[in-house]
């Protein structure tokens, strides 16, 4: 089932997008490493929803947002978008950074999605502990850091095989600034969002990796206490790139969760 | 051609090689490494140093300021130019500079400099920098931001010195509802404007727009020529003309009774070309910080970064003059030639280099070198 390429504007912004697959849509939204295209994790969802994948204004081949100032920024700009696109009341996952953008949405509008996943999100200070200071690292640092074991990655040759060229270079300086943009401070969350989670009316799935040494994976026990519906799973030698280091395991799982007729 | 004193009041004061354990001495070398017994005494020898240098005929002293670093703990440029206000007499107090993009309070600076002016006589010039990104992690300000906040500082200054107060300011990065400070400078309108400048030709064309003095730091002569033809560039397309008084340029430099002396107490800068220069680029020049032409720029203007310098390239690229008194005037005389610059500014001291040594330094300046430049 091969994906295509869409822009679809919204806000005077084009947004670059994946769209693959078949059946009620899912919106997926990327992490702060951007837009890594069509996946594994995707190929096995798409066989039972259609995936609308963008790549956030700013980030990659989309248009610039110098405008924005946070993520809530985001959130309401991807509510706009989910009309423009003409999804109707999509599922929404989102992966970390996209993760929290997510959060955000449903806090907003919990009535513009059905069903909401989220692969290790930030957006809420960890009780204990840290979120790693990314913009303090640099790129290769992090990507040792990003995940558990890379040679248990089916897809890490393909991602991180090789060095990048100067336009991959160029997109992923591009990425971290409007990363900074949005979450430089607070750092990576939203001292707000614990009053408007429990506000969430999504059945609402959360998945973390134990060795995440990005985001304190207790973080993902305490997106649970907020959300009134919504239930946890921890994948053991996993890092933060959940659905990128076990593509199978996060496929089946989403598909489980979306597939579910009762309430978590 | 004029020359000013500038001392980093470093703190070089703990073992180097603890130093050496960590990424930079900047931001994670641990404070329980500064000596505060150690600190009150250096900051009297260095009040004491800039006050000679104002004695024996500086044209001005320059006062800079930095944070979370040992190579420089005048972590308040305003402060000791207050205090030099008052302890000096006749040169010119060059903030160079107040470090906008992190300000949170533009009104504050106003007056704090404006305070600095009255106090001094009217002796200040008021340098505004971007700073380098160390400070921008210090203040945890948005490095995106560095450039806009930068500008909007600066209007909002200029307007608190230029226009009556009470008005409003809304901006986008800054917002006051009741501005109408009660002090403002001595100088009409107010305190001359420079601007330093590294690697970026964003800042050169600024500085040229708006005729403020412009002084690059530490550069090869041709990327210092390279940043003043950005300079020119914005001069013309404001209609201004350009002189030396409009230019200056930072080196380092010391001298001493004998070459021998002058050239072993030059060595102390070394540990600031090197040590106090090293860390990842992620903590000099945070995402977003620098504009894509000015980062294009930098890596052109620094195709071999200080830190792998040795002593002796330093000396032979300029960018440290050791010398007789009339070695370095020669010295200092071929960098106007070279650059054809107004104002020289010159770092002098390094908390290694003994207070005995820096006083003959300076006391020798006044007497055979600043004579000598009278004339350039």
């Amino acid at each position: 089932m091969r994906p295509h390429e869409e822009t679809i504007s919204v806000g005077g912004i084009p947004v670059h997008t994946w769209v693959g697959g078949q059946g009620d849509p899912l919106l997926v939204l990327h992490g702060a490493g951007g837009n890594r295209g069509w996946r594994q994790w995707m190929e096995r969802v798409a066989e039972q929803y259609t995936i609308w994948a963008p790549t956030h204004p700013g980030f990659g081949a989309s248009g610039d947002a110098e405008w924005m100032e946070g993520v809530e920024d985001l959130a309401r700009f991807y509510l706009w978008w989910i009309d423009a696109a003409g999804l109707g009341r999509p599922h929404l996952l989102g992966q970390s950074f996209g993760g929290w953008t997510a959060a955000e949405m449903a806090t907003m509008s919990p009535g513009a999605i059905d069903r909401l996943v989220l692969a290790a999100p930030v957006g809420l200070k960890p009780e204990k502990g840290e979120i790693l200071d990314v913009f303090y690292h640099s790129p290769q640092q992090l990507r040792e850091l990003n995940v558990h074991d890379p040679s248990a990655i089916p897809e890490w040759e393909e991602l991180f095989g090789r060095a990048p060229t100067p336009a991959e270079l160029e997109i992923a300086e591009r990425n971290r600034e409007m990363t900074a943009r949005l979450a430089w401070k607070p750092y990576m969350h939203n001292p707000r969002l614990e009053r408007f989670l429990p506000r969430v009316s999504n059945p609402t799935l959360i998945v973390w990796g134990r060795e995440d040494r990005i985001v304190p994976a207790a973080c993902g026990e305490r997106y649970r206490r907020l959300l009134p519906h919504a239930t946890l799973t921890v994948l053991e030698r996993c890092g933060h790139l959940v659905p990128i280091e076990h593509p199978d395991a996060f496929a089946r799982l989403v598909l489980d969760f979306l597939g579910g007729k009762a309430r978590p | 051609m004029k020359l000013y004193y500038f001392s980093k009041m470093p703190h070089h004061e703990y073992p180097d090689e603890e130093g050496a354990h960590y990424p930079s001495l900047r931001l994670a070398f641990p404070n329980r490494f500064f000596d505060r017994t150690k600190a009150a005494s250096n900051y009297q020898r260095y009040l004491t140093e800039y006050e000679l240098a104002d004695r024996v005929g500086f044209d001005g002293l320059m006062i800079n300021e930095h944070h979370s670093t040992p190579s420089c703990v005048n972590v308040g440029a305003n402060m000791t130019a207050a205090v030099l206000g008052r302890t000096t007499t006749r040169a010119k107090l060059l903030i160079l500079g107040n470090i906008l993009p992190i300000e949170d309070n533009p009104v504050r600076m106003a007056e704090q400099i404006a305070m600095a002016d009255l106090i001094s006589g009217g002796r200040v010039l008021s340098g505004f920098v971007r700073g380098v990104g160390v400070e921008t992690w210090w203040a945890n300000t948005n490095p995106v931001h560095n450039r806009e906040r930068f500008e909007e500082c600066h209007d909002l200054i200029m307007k608190c010195w230029t226009e009556p107060g009470p008005f409003r300011w809304e901006g986008r990065h800054y917002h006051f509802r009741h501005v109408n400070p009660w002090c403002l400078p001595l100088q009409k309108p107010h305190p001359p404007i420079w601007i330093p400048g590294t690697a970026s030709p964003e800042t050169a064309v600024w500085a040229g727009q708006r005729g403020y003095t412009y002084v690059p730091f530490l550069v090869p002569f041709d990327i210092a020529r390279e940043l003043f033809e950005f300079y020119r560039q914005g001069a013309a397309e404001a209609g201004r003309t350009v002189t030396p008084d409009n230019l200056g340029f930072l080196i380092c430099a010391v001298t001493a009774d004998t070459r021998a002396k002058a050239l072993e107490a030059g060595r102390h800068f070394v540990w600031r070309m090197g040590p106090t220069l090293r860390g990842p680029v992620e903590w000099f020049s945070p995402v977003g910080m620098r504009s894509r032409a000015g980062k294009q720029f930098a890596l052109k203007a620094r195709p071999r970064s200080l830190a792998t310098m040795s002593y002796e390239e330093l000396v032979a690229e300029h960018f440290i003059i050791a010398g007789t008194p009339d070695e370095v005037a020669d010295g200092f005389a071929l960098v106007q030639r070279e650059l054809g610059i107004g104002h020289l500014l010159l770092e002098a001291q390094e908390s290694r280099m003994d207070h005995a040594t820096t006083m003959r330094s300076i006391e020798l300046m006044g007497a055979k070198v600043i004579p000598a430049m009278a004339h350039i």
